[in-house]
């Protein structure tokens, strides 16, 4: 089981600048997210792979998933050079650390509906 | 810190989450918040609701940020609407680009709110100093619009006040600025009741309307003044009490007064601070120079006022030629003068006398390499004395009210005699008969020649034999200034007679004076002579009125002059 | 431009010295050294040492001073005129107002 790559110290900062609204704000990521990692699968255009990378990137480093936005930056810088397996990799590990981290924002969800 | 004013914010982000979270952000931050998720929506909603600061993504689809930011800054226009670009691109990429695109500051992502609102208060300062910049400086170019129509309203009522004048005389020429009257400079010329031309050139301290201001009532009473056939000094007078009286007291007016006399070819000469004029002398070559000797005008009370004039001889074709300081304070790139002895070089130089103006233009271009707006000069020369100059005052009523039957006498004694001049006096009284206005310059000339012969050979005693020479000229105005400072006893006396005759009339003109008298048979035998400086009133007072007779040994003469009533 | 003024000990005569260009640029400065003081000084001396320009507004300066300090009844120097300076004094006859050395 890999340790989830999301920096705490963002979640904090979200939730007190979003009050009320951060469960919103959760949803819309996941939501962006699901469809981000839908369109990764369906293109082999480079330079659609990398214009929805670099989208994707902005997010995740937004919501504090520093290693998604990592990943997501190596797929925008290497879009034109990788070979089509190396990219269907890249996209694999984008959704599996999506996969990943995807559980720490559903639990920031449930505890800000409990509080 | 102060409290940052709410400003209508725009969000161009792509991204849902990273939208709801920047205006998340910016509402908290106290601000208004308007959204678009593309640079097309970007552009159409700051059309429709242009607020006031833009956070722009770099990349979108439909119309990316750099593209959007391009448009949104042609439309805003002079305004400033601080664009700040979202990125995650590196650094130095996206400052340059940001900046290319007319991007005012780029914000990283993840947002910090707290930079993100330190760079919100820095753009609007700016933007607020760009309204101030752009209001400020079209209150000044209205304000300026509004100056240069008053100085184009002062300029026209000026014209109309100078336009009595004769500058466009044969024997004047001048160079003047259009913008002359602004920079103080006044150029004004007007011809006797005797046919001799009174010159002023002029200059105010100052620029622009005070400088203008003072012109108007100076003009005035010069061309007043003159028509009347007052001589220099009480025109002189005049004008300095005027501008005493209102101009402020750190402001007067520097000035050169000339008579010209064709008739008694001479030139009398007052210079309150201008820079020297020169007279040409034709036959010897010689600049004689006329320099300042008095204060300008509009400082000395008029107990102080010193009217002095200086009088000079002058040869048919000689010239005047006076300045103003605009020449010899022209300036070269190394601030060096042009100074008097350029121009004193530009005169032994100039070989053709009427190309002295193009020799002095091209030597102070030649110096400076541009010319100066507030260039003034002006060359009056001596022509023969011609009967045509400014014509009579014609008046339209039918004249049965004028005195047609009348007599009038005067005695000017003593200490009168000293200040007062009656001719101008004189001169009105007797223009109430309107018969005599068409003749009113050569009576002028006779009334003028007759008192001035009563006053100065008669009562003051002096020799005119001395005016041979320009030596004795400067010597017989001398003891002439002199004896009549000094004089207590004497008169002079007018007497005045008008009496119809058939469908006109007859005026007698008799002039008497208290001195030794002169050998009248002697100087009766002479022939009418035109050329000799001296002696020459007799001659004209022949030449002009009517039956002109001289008794009482020379002590009274007399004089008629006739009109008949035009049908 | 600069203007320093210096009042003596026993407050009766002021001198005004004159640096750089005399000029309409100092007309503010020019004013208060005189109007000022608490006591009006019984002489006044303008030095000029220093002074590298003069032109119609200085001569207008002069005027205002000479105006403040009873006109007629006056006691002002002018000294220490460079030759420039005083050519454009002699122009305007300035040495008719002002003692001028």
């Amino acid at each position: 089981m890999t340790v989830p790559n999301v920096d705490r110290d963002v979640l904090d900062t979200l939730r007190e600048v979003m009050e009320g609204d951060y469960p919103e704000l959760l949803d819309t990521f996941l939501n962006d997210s699901e469809e981000r990692l839908s369109n990764l699968r369906a293109t082999k255009d480079a330079d659609q792979l990398m214009s929805c990378a670099h989208s994707f990137k902005g997010s995740a480093c937004n919501m504090g998933a520093v290693r998604l936005a990592e990943l997501c930056q190596d797929l925008e810088s290497n879009a034109k050079d990788k070979s089509p397996e190396a990219l269907a990799q890249l996209v694999a590990d984008i959704h599996s650390e999506f996969a990943d981290v995807r559980p720490v924002y559903e639990d920031e969800k449930h505890h800000a509906h409990t509080h | 810190m102060q409290a940052q004013e709410p400003l209508t914010i725009l969000i161009a982000e792509d991204s849902a989450a990273d939208r709801l979270l920047l205006s998340t952000i910016v509402r908290r931050q106290g601000h208004q918040v308007l959204t678009a998720a593309n640079g097309a929506e970007a552009v159409d909603t700051f059309q429709k609701q242009q607020p006031d600061l833009v956070l722009m993504d770099a990349l979108m689809p439909v119309m990316d940020g750099f593209e959007a930011a391009r448009q949104i800054k042609a439309l805003a226009g002079e305004a400033l609407v601080p664009i700040i670009f979202l990125t995650s691109l590196t650094e130095s990429e996206a400052l340059a680009r940001c900046l290319e695109a007319g991007g005012d500051d780029f914000l990283a992502k993840p947002y910090n709110q707290v930079i993100l609102a330190a760079k919100i208060k820095a753009m609007d300062r700016l933007r607020r100093l760009q309204a101030t910049v752009l209001q400020q400086r079209d209150l000044i170019a209205r304000h300026h619009d509004y100056l240069l129509n008053e100085q184009r309203v002062a300029k026209a009522v000026f014209d109309k006040v100078a336009h009595s004048g004769c500058l466009s005389a044969p024997n004047i020429r001048y160079l003047q600025s259009p913008y002359a009257l602004f920079n103080g400079d006044l150029l004004l010329a007007a011809y006797t009741p005797a046919g001799d031309m009174h010159v002023m050139l002029g200059d105010f301290t100052g620029h622009g309307l005070p400088a203008a201001v003072g012109a108007m009532p100076l003009a005035e009473v010069f061309y007043g003044m003159t028509a009347k056939g007052y001589g220099l000094a009480e025109t002189l007078r005049e004008m300095n009490a005027k501008l005493k009286r209102i101009l402020p007291v750190d402001m007067f007016c520097c000035a050169t007064l000339l008579c010209l006399s064709f008739q008694s070819r001479s030139v009398e000469v007052w210079n309150g601070g201008m820079p020297d004029g020169y007279l040409h002398r034709m036959a010897s070559g010689e600049h004689v120079p006329l320099p300042a000797r008095h204060l300008p005008l509009g400082i000395l009370s008029a107990q102080a006022f010193d009217d002095r004039t200086d009088v000079y001889p002058m040869a048919v074709d000689d010239r005047v030629f006076l300045l103003s300081d605009g020449v010899i304070d022209t300036c070269d790139a190394n601030d060096q003068l042009f100074g008097v002895e350029r121009l004193q070089q530009v005169f032994a130089a100039n070989s053709e006398p009427d190309r002295l103006f193009e020799d002095i233009e091209q030597a102070l271009r030649d110096f400076r390499g541009q010319a100066r707006d507030d260039v003034s000069m002006v060359e009056v020369s001596l022509l023969e004395s011609t009967q045509a100059h400014g014509a009579a005052p014609v008046y339209s009523d039918s004249g049965q009210s004028c005195p047609l039957d009348w007599s009038a006498s005067f005695e000017f004694r003593g200490a009168t005699l000293r200040r007062f001049n009656p001719l101008p006096f004189l001169l009105q009284l007797l223009l109430e008969v309107h018969g005599l206005r068409s003749q009113s310059g050569a009576m002028y000339s006779v009334l003028a020649e007759l008192y001035s012969n009563a006053l100065e050979h008669g009562v003051l005693g002096l020799d005119s034999s001395l005016k041979r020479d320009a030596a004795g000229f400067a010597r017989y105005y001398e003891m002439r200034a002199a004896r009549l400072e000094a004089l207590q006893e004497g008169f002079v006396r007018v007497h005045l007679q008008v009496q119809p005759r058939g469908e006109g009339g007859r005026l007698v003109i008799r002039v008497e004076d208290s001195g030794k008298g002169f050998d009248v048979a002697r100087v009766m035998q002479r022939p009418l002579d035109n050329v000799r400086l001296s002696g020459r009133g007799i001659s004209l007072v022949r030449q002009l009125g009517h039956n002109a007779s001289w008794s009482d040994q020379g002590r009274s003469a007399s004089v008629e002059f006739f009109w008949e009533i035009e049908a | 431009m600069s203007v320093v003024t210096e009042v003596s000990q026993d407050g009766k005569k002021l001198t005004i010295s004159i640096e750089g260009r005399f000029d309409f640029g100092r007309h503010q400065e020019f004013r208060e050294s005189y109007e000022r003081l608490n006591e009006k000084p019984e002489s006044i001396v303008v030095d000029l040492k220093k002074a590298t320009y003069l032109d119609s507004s200085a001569l207008g300066m002069l005027l205002l001073l000479r105006d403040h300090a009873g006109g007629d009844e006056s006691d002002i120097r002018v000294v220490n005129s460079s030759t420039d300076v005083k050519k454009i004094l002699a122009i305007s006859n300035f040495d008719k107002l002002f003692d001028i050395s």
